[in-house]
């Protein structure tokens, strides 16, 4: 099939340059801080003081003229004061119970962003203070004295064999324990949104968002409104990377509901002291790992014990820990597993959406637990990793078959090729008194679920359209209809170039809009690593219907029920070979029946099994695949960490645009080398510590290693198209590939991200008196 | 509230604006003159996505205090870089090397490749010129595109110097 279709390509598998690359070297595109708001007012937020406590009273200081501003309050949303998203715990606006220090109480608009401030400083709220648990931490120590002590959002457990029978079996049984703490996303652009009130008493919302169907659909019960009258459109959006999938719902219905009580748009851009503070993070884990292993080489057994810290409230976090057990083993054969998943709650700002959504969490223990799987076996950790990596026909610890062929082993074996791995391991240092520099080198090898866990999709039903119509120029054309944002990724490239290929056009005749509920049909949030491989095989589908559909006509209409094809756009009748370019018999379509929509549902193919309870069958549609080796030099005085050189092999199915694709990973990597070695964010008096750029400190160009970049495509064969996700990928294994490579090079192995000198140092000073 | 009265060169256009001397240079770039190309990231000057040259020098006009710049001083932001040869080659490059992703921190970015390739003897190196962007932090690209096309574009001037002098 793909093969058949691959020679249609002329734009899919080039490395084309962005659409919206002129816009934004120009400094034309415009973010939610540059639309023209005219009259519009600014809202700030009144929030908790405490962690945890029971609001009492909000006391409204008699002196400040309360007539110059618009206050919302509990009793001023128009329906339920709940945020609607997977859990149905989060209020709007805290009115009894307060769960984290910040959390939202009150709205004030007023027409300055100084006066608003203003207003919101004169609230105080009256706090009957409760305690509270504020870290991961404490968190696990309670789980080890008594789990039902503590507050659990959700649990769930993967089961495949007998742990039993696999540890009987096993010669040597190997355990740990890897913590890794908050991430912010950091995108550039802070969140920012504007709501517009309607004057039939909706509201349009425009903003920095990456899934408009989540934002509309989410605020229907708590602005008492129908979807109709919820419009939601994305502004041009200065990065996401999963702070922008659930956290926009929240600002949005803060602007929707000061707008529609003030009859006035309310625009809220956080600064970046804010942005930080009170949004979402990446779930704080704890991973503990016991594995059975035989002498020679092959595992019997895996028991995980899987701990996130959700915060406050369960936001998506039923999901992040679904997909953070499916990963906790993915990728290596064992017969006998069982992976025990429990989020709990903490008193701080809810944990959301990160690019990887879990799976860094369980690959950062999952890859340092194998390494030090491989040294207690006394096998080359590839060789380790070699042996045991899933192959065709190998089933996963949900029971999944890899029943296609896909980037396992080629992805490690290619790196490992293209590094020289062998070679280089022989120049670790392993702490050795003599280097002047220790030098490590260090490998992962890992896999990320492409598209929505399970039957995700199923349920979902995305939906593309293409519109045939007359574009700005007067001549026809087709927009792409869908949900999927650009956030920087490319969404706004590759989609044209996948539907110039599907029908068999011009690039140039294709165009895809920014997404506004009020014209796009819901494609699903752009989450997931699922726009290529999803929501673009969709618009490749609908385009495939239109090209059918204007054959047909331009056959009865100019060729007289001969057999048409259109081809790079010319339409040629098969009998005499006549030609007709595509803008002729388009025109001459849209001028007799008007502008043309087609619409295509994805499916998932109909042997997919999945069972959401039991957590068994396929868990995913299909899997990308990635392989590191880093290399790292410490400095044996100062411990200071430098990654060096990072090669990597990626399996992502078909490449539709290699420049995007690369881009992709090596800044999927970049976010990643912080993760492992830079970006360190704790709790200090239930507030994250590090609330500013100058405190919490991300990769500059001069952080970045030299990134040697390989690609080996093997599509998913239930497309045409044959992509698979690349966006989270890149994040997921590059932390403990650093951690074996700092191993590598001091001696000792760290079991907690970020790894910083101080770290480094303790450890080497507890292994040094230990050894005494 | 206190104003003050300055006349500047924006972007090789005279311009004479009044403002709160306390204003940030930054606020009365986007506000009070309408040029929203120069971003806000983090305003305390870490980020630099609100670089822009002042008197050919670059700065995070988020620090500045807008009173603080005299009279007759020369701005220039992203919208004034593609008036210059420099400033067009650097855009065409990083449009074709793949440098901007979600575009944010692009216009920071160029005002500092143009800062560096302007200069009196540009070092390009590839270490050089990742020091000459480490006061812009960039959370897409993990910076190699940026690199290139900054390389790129770079190499373009110096021939283009050597055809101009021949």
């Amino acid at each position: 099939m793909s093969a058949s279709v691959s020679s249609t390509y002329r734009n899919v598998g080039k490395g084309l340059p962005r659409r919206d690359g002129e816009e934004k070297v120009r400094g034309l595109a415009a973010y939610a801080d540059d639309i023209p708001v005219p009259d519009g007012w600014y809202g700030a937020i009144v929030r908790s003081p405490v962690s945890r406590g029971r609001l009492k009273k909000l006391h409204f200081d008699p002196a400040f003229d309360w007539n110059r501003v618009c206050v919302v309050t509990p009793e001023d949303i128009p329906g339920e004061n709940v945020v609607d998203m997977v859990g149905r715990d989060m209020p709007f606006l805290a009115y009894d119970w307060i769960q984290f220090k910040g959390e939202p109480l009150a709205l004030v608009a007023a027409p300055t962003r100084a006066l608003a401030r203003e207003a919101a400083a004169h609230i105080k709220p009256e706090i009957e203070e409760a305690p509270s648990i504020l870290t991961l931490r404490e968190v696990v120590d309670q789980f080890h004295r008594d789990p039902k002590e503590l507050h659990q959002m959700v649990a769930q457990t993967i089961s495949k064999g007998s742990l039993e029978q696999g540890f009987a079996e096993a010669d040597i049984v190997v355990e740990g324990e890897y913590w890794s703490g908050h991430q912010e996303q950091l995108y550039i652009e802070p969140q920012g949104m504007v709501a517009f009130p309607e004057a039939d008493g909706g509201v349009f919302i425009q903003g920095s968002l990456q899934c408009p169907y989540y934002v509309a659909p989410e605020l229907i019960v708590t602005l008492n409104l129908p979807l109709e009258k919820i419009r939601v459109k994305q502004t041009a959006v200065g990065g996401g990377f999963g702070g922008k999938e659930d956290f926009p719902t929240l600002i949005a219905g803060y602007c929707a509901l000061l707008a529609m009580k003030c009859q006035k748009p309310v625009k809220i851009i956080f600064d970046r002291n804010q942005d930080i503070l009170y949004t979402t993070k990446r779930h704080p884990s704890w991973i503990r790992h016991r594995t059975g292993l035989k002498r020679d080489g092959s595992i019997t057994a895996m028991k995980v014990d899987f701990i996130l810290d959700g915060g406050a409230y369960t936001t998506l976090s039923p999901v992040v820990l679904y997909r953070g057990i499916l990963h906790s083993t993915l990728g290596y054969k064992c017969p006998n597993v069982f992976v025990d998943g429990h989020c709990y709650r903490t008193n701080t700002f809810p944990n959301g959406a990160f690019r990887g959504f879990g799976a860094p969490q369980a690959i950062w223990a999952l890859e340092s637990h194998i390494e030090v799987c491989a040294h207690k076996l006394g096998m080359a950790p590839e060789e380790f990793r070699l042996k045991n990596a899933l192959r065709l026909g190998d089933s996963t610890a949900t029971g999944q078959i890899i029943a296609e062929a896909m980037g396992t082993p080629a992805v490690l074996e290619n790196t490992l090729a293209h590094s020289n791995f062998v070679e280089k391991q022989k120049r670790n240092s392993r702490g050795n008194p003599a280097h002047d520099v220790w030098y490590g080198v260090g490998v992962s090898f890992f896999a990320h679920g492409a598209g929505f866990t399970g039957d995700g999709e199923s349920r979902l039903k995305a939906k593309a359209a293409i519109d045939l119509e007359l574009l700005d120029d007067g001549e026809p054309g087709i927009n792409i209809r869908i949900s999927s944002t650009e956030m920087g990724q490319g969404t706004f490239t590759i989609m044209p170039q996948i539907a110039a290929d599907g029908l068999s056009v011009a690039m140039e005749r294709v165009r895809c809009p920014q997404p506004d509920t009020k014209y796009v049909p819901d494609s699903g949030p752009t989450v997931a690593s699922r726009t290529t491989m999803i929501v673009g095989s969709t618009v490749f589908d609908a385009a495939r219907k239109l090209k059918a559909q204007l054959e047909s006509y331009a056959s009865a209409t100019f060729f007289g029920n001969a057999p048409t094809e259109l081809t790079n756009g010319t339409f040629k009748n098969s009998y005499t070979s006549d030609t007709l370019p595509f803008a002729r018999v388009a025109k001459q379509l849209i001028e007799e029946k008007g502008p043309q929509r087609v619409y295509h549902q994805f499916q998932l193919p109909a042997s997919l099994k999945w069972d959401q309870k039991t957590f068994k069958g396929d868990s995913y549609p299909s899997y990308s695949w990635g392989c590191n080796v880093a290399e790292v030099e410490v400095n044996p005085l100062t411990l200071e960490i430098k990654v060096t050189r990072i090669t990597s092999t990626w399996d992502i199915g078909r490449v539709i645009n290699p420049v995007l694709a690369k881009g992709q990973i090596e800044g999927g990597l970049t976010q990643a080398l912080g993760y492992a070695v830079m970006e360190k964010m704790g709790i200090k008096n239930g507030v994250f510590d590090a609330n500013r750029m100058q405190t919490y400190v991300v990769p500059t160009a001069m952080d970045v290693p030299e990134m040697d970049i390989h690609f080996v495509e093997y599509p998913y064969t239930h497309t045409a198209l044959g992509a698979k996700g690349v966006g989270e990928v890149a994040m997921d294994g590059l932390a403990p590939c650093i951690a074996n490579a700092v191993e590598a090079a001091t001696g000792v192995r760290l079991t907690e991200i970020p790894i910083t000198p101080e770290k480094l140092l303790e450890k080497l000073q507890a292994t040094a008196s230990s050894a005494i | 509230m206190k104003t003050v009265i300055r006349t500047w060169v924006v972007n090789g256009k005279k311009r004479t604006l009044e403002f709160p001397p306390m204003r940030r240079l930054l606020d009365v770039i986007r506000e009070t003159m309408g040029l929203k190309g120069t971003k806000e990231g983090c305003g305390e000057g870490e980020c630099g996505a609100c670089s822009i040259l002042l008197n050919r020098e670059p700065v995070t006009s988020c620090l500045i205090a807008a009173g603080q710049v005299p009279d007759g001083a020369e701005i220039v932001t992203i919208e004034g870089l593609e008036l210059t040869p420099e400033g067009q080659e650097l855009q065409r490059m990083y449009v074709a090397k793949g440098a901007a992703q979600c575009g944010f921190c692009i216009p920071g970015m160029l005002v500092a490749s143009y800062a560096h390739v302007t200069g009196d003897h540009p070092d390009n190196s590839d270490a050089a010129l990742r020091e000459a962007h480490a006061g812009n932090i960039c959370r897409c690209t993990g910076y190699a595109k940026i690199i290139e096309a900054v390389s790129a574009a770079a190499d373009h001037l110096s021939h283009d110097d050597e055809d101009d002098d021949s």
